[in-house]
């Protein structure tokens, strides 16, 4: 990550606009017990509170760590009830990283907040329909499988 | 080699930037090797 993903100038923009970078290392505690890492690097997203709502390990080329960010932004905006605020981020991904691998949770993620939104079920169904056709063999496309009876 | 990155040390300093600037935390663990 050091070598190739945070010296990355979009990367290093991304941060510096919508979020606050903070390093811990591995084996420091309290902190890599009380979030029971085990393996570097271990990214995780946290809310204003400390909350974790996202984490992945292993390494992210820049084109992967950035939507993998703004999934987690997203994911802290849904996990709190700002599905406005969680669409706004999910759109950016789709938009700004459509192939990435944090794209099929994304869009997953925006069916379900729009329904939360509205009550109205057909985009759980149009989520299903869009990571069949686009993500085949992805798990998201698993996990919207029932959706399709909607 | 230079960090661009300006991280944060320090759990309450991150968390007190987070609340002064709204915005959330990425938190990396990492091995220096």
């Amino acid at each position: 990550m050091d070598a190739v993903t945070y010296p990355d100038d979009r990367v290093v923009g991304f941060i510096d606009e919508n979020i606050i970078p903070f390093r811990v290392k591995y084996g420091a505690e309290p902190l890599t017990n009380d979030f029971n890492v085990k393996w570097t690097p271990t990214i995780i997203t946290l809310d204003a509170e400390g909350i974790e709502h996202h984490r992945t390990v292993g390494f992210f080329a820049p084109e992967e760590l950035i939507p993998s960010m703004l999934l987690g932004i997203a994911k802290v905006s849904f996990d709190t009830n700002r599905f406005d605020d969680a669409l706004m981020n999910l759109d950016r991904l789709l938009k700004g990283y459509p192939e990435s691998d944090s794209a099929p949770e994304a869009i997953y993620l925006r069916g379900v907040s729009l329904y939360k939104n509205t009550d109205d079920p057909k985009p759980l169904k149009k989520a299903y329909e869009k990571l069949r056709d686009k993500y085949p063999a992805s798990e998201w496309t698993k996990r919207a499988y029932p959706y399709r009876l909607l | 080699m230079e960090d661009k990155i300006k991280w944060e040390t320090e759990m309450a300093a991150a968390l007190d930037k987070a609340r002064t600037e709204n915005k959330n935390i990425l938190l990396d663990f990492f091995n220096p090797g």
